[in-house]
């Protein structure tokens, strides 16, 4: 393949990301700021106690945010701020933005980064026995297992988890301890639970997409190729087979990890009282917060965007068929 | 001394389909000498690759499954010796090439690694020596600027330069048999006769063993040795290439080389043998050919034809040959 191939195609959609993001950034700006709550109005509830003429700490708030302007020149003067870097004041919990971020991003990203692991190395291995042995015992058990975990919704998991193991045997803390060290072995105990309610919907979906594609794969021509040069079985399957069957597999797997598991963070923590993105966004939400919620779906569609290119680039390093240009 | 090299003794392969238990090969039986090219030969479906297929063990089962017979070739029988063993002959010491060399190579691999795989597998070659053989197998099959091409991919091949990268995987271990299933049916005729130039050199210059399966007797004229003639998932003749060409003795045989175009014979059209296969789940229950034979026997409907000797050689399955029917009924000429 030529170089300038790719990178003019990663150029491209790079230039693209960014015209997608401007417009997920002004559909939420929209959404947001024209609903009947003035962030201004929490903020007084907040306040109501302590004063005797409303309406002027509205006004007062209103002037200091600049949420008296017409709603095109805060528009404008948003996205100006956030061109040189400005991701705005988090009124709800008084920090700009990004320090907020800076300092939760790393519980979404551990609980995430987790997940993907287990449901991806259970969900492949589990997808390549029952291909390997298929309509056996173990075969349909997988099978029943699979379709039960992605039947169950994860917040109903994650409660049940915590009922069980928690609060019935006592193994775990029923909620996750933020003074540990992260990455230290408590706190991958701590992390267990939240893992198993994230990860198991998308390890039970690889196991069903790994099966089929295993199978397959298996029935291809070149497998008796490989089993007519001699090779064991193992390096058939492991090799031959798989390297085949794992192509869709990332596909979807990437696609997971920017939308479902995403999604999916969001109740694991609020379930677990993780202080990850989606804890203080679903905060944010009920304060209209709203440059908090903006940010952090601004966030969310970059990691899309960028995942989804990601993988088309891991794509033709794995599949030798597939060219951009 | 017993030339023999691989011995093939009551083969029967049934398929189990939902449609019935298919009998794909019958109770066949023939012996493959050492350097000659042995040709199997018949219709789609009559059961040659199933033959193919079960010298390594390499059906799919389900739903083939061996039922009986055996697969001699040196001390073992391949039909029963340890799936160990086996795999210390697939590929060394038999080797096979498929037909549709697009789809039997990985996609995913380049040319290089599929033909090096063997080298580091059985020769317990390197990386680096075993691709330098690689790109000297290559070469040897005529594949034009190796050296660039060994890190490529199938795709970027044409249809009869993969079936060359196929025959130089399958040489590199120097196999003692080479089996070759249709190798040039999904290939344009000029390819066609490109590939069989390599496999006449095989055979001139390494004097190796070839089992050659295919359905075109003209591809067989001029290379054969011997021809095995497969019908219905039995053998209904076997013999030398010239006992086959000159003297078919076998109903099908002759209806078999009455399809092929001629330049010498001066022929208006060419003749079909009239009817279709039949149906391996229930095969007629004596003559397989019987349906579509023009010079049946009255006992073909209902007594298997054995094999008898018909010169020498040449064995067929027919009753007009049986030495208590001939005279009996028009001998076949």
């Amino acid at each position: 393949m030529k170089k300038g191939g790719l990178q003019g195609y990663v150029i491209r959609r790079l230039l693209y990301a960014i015209l997608i993001a401007w417009g997920v950034a002004t559909c939420t700006f929209i959404l947001l700021r024209v609903g009947p709550i003035s962030p201004a109005d929490k903020y007084l509830a907040n306040m109501s106690a302590r004063t005797a003429d409303p309406s002027q700490v509205v006004a007062a708030v209103e002037a200091r945010y600049g949420l008296d302007k017409p709603l095109y020149v805060q528009y404008f003067d948003w996205l100006s701020n956030l061109a040189r870097g400005d991701w705005g004041w988090s009124f709800s919990t008084s920090m700009p933005v990004m320090e907020l971020i800076q300092k939760h991003w790393i519980y979404s990203f551990q609980l995430i980064l987790l997940s993907m692991l287990f449901s991806a190395i259970l969900g492949i291995l589990i997808g390549i026995y029952s291909a390997v042995k298929p309509y056996t015992k173990t075969d349909y058990l997988a099978t029943f297992f699979s379709f039960i975990g992605i039947s169950v919704p994860n917040f109903w998991l994650g409660i049940m988890l915590i009922l069980v193991f928690s609060v019935q045997l006592g193994w775990f803390k029923t909620y996750y301890d933020t003074g540990l060290t992260l990455f230290s072995l408590a706190n991958l105990k701590a992390l267990v639970l939240p893992v198993i309610t994230l990860g198991t919907g998308a390890m039970a979906g690889y196991t069903r997409y790994v099966r089929s594609a295993m199978l397959e794969n298996l029935r291809k021509e070149f497998v008796r190729t490989a089993r007519a040069k001699g090779l064991p079985e193992r390096v058939v399957i492991g090799k031959h087979v798989f390297r085949n069957a794992i192509l869709p597999i990332i596909t979807i797997i990437m696609f997971d990890l920017s939308g479902v598991v995403f999604g999916g963070a969001y109740l694991t923590e609020i379930i677990f009282g993780i202080p990850g993105l989606g804890r203080i966004s679903f905060n944010a939400v009920f304060a209209s917060d709203y440059p908090v919620v903006i940010t952090i779906t601004l966030i969310g569609a970059l990691i899309v965007l960028l995942t989804n290119l990601a993988t088309d680039i891991v794509y033709t390093r794995l599949d030798p068929r597939i060219r951009y240009d | 001394m017993d030339n023999t090299i691989l011995k093939v003794k009551d083969l029967k392969v049934h398929f189990f389909t939902r449609h019935g238990v298919v009998k794909a090969v019958d109770g066949d039986s023939f012996d493959m000498r050492r350097g000659e090219s042995l040709c199997l030969v018949g219709e789609s479906g009559c059961g040659k690759t199933t033959v193919a297929l079960s010298v390594l063990r390499l059906l799919d089962s389900p739903p083939g499954k061996i039922m009986g017979g055996e697969i001699l070739y040196g001390g073992d029988d391949l039909l029963k010796c340890p799936d160990d063993r086996l795999r210390q002959i697939r590929g060394n010491k038999i080797a096979m090439i498929f037909q549709d060399p697009q789809s039997s190579l990985n996609p995913v691999f380049t040319v290089g690694d599929q033909i090096a795989e063997q080298l580091k597998l059985h020769l317990k070659l390197g990386h680096r020596e075993a691709m330098e053989k690689s790109l000297r197998l290559m070469e040897q099959v005529g594949i034009p600027r190796a050296a660039e091409r060994i890190n490529d991919y199938p795709h970027q091949f044409s249809g009869g330069m993969r079936q060359r990268v196929m025959i130089a995987a399958a040489l590199s271990c120097n196999p003692e048999i080479l089996i070759a299933d249709e190798p040039t049916t999904a290939l344009d005729t000029t390819v066609k006769a490109q590939i069989m130039d390599i496999f006449r050199d095989l055979k001139r210059e390494k004097n190796m063993s070839i089992l050659f399966i295919t359905h075109d007797m003209g591809t067989v004229a001029g290379f054969a040795d011997r021809i095995v003639v497969m019908y219905g998932g039995r053998i209904v003749e076997t013999g030398s290439a010239l006992d086959i060409f000159d003297h078919p003795t076998h109903p099908y045989t002759r209806g078999l080389l009455n399809c092929l175009p001629s330049v010498s014979a001066i022929r208006d059209r060419l003749t079909p043998i009239p009817g279709a296969i039949p149906s391996l789940i229930n095969p007629p229950k004596g003559c397989v050919f019987d349906p579509r034979c023009e010079c049946r026997l009255p006992l073909c409907a209902t007594v298997r034809p054995e094999e008898v000797v018909a010169s020498g050689d040449h064995t067929v399955a027919c009753h007009q040959c049986a030495p208590s029917v001939v005279g009996e009924g028009h001998k076949p000429s």
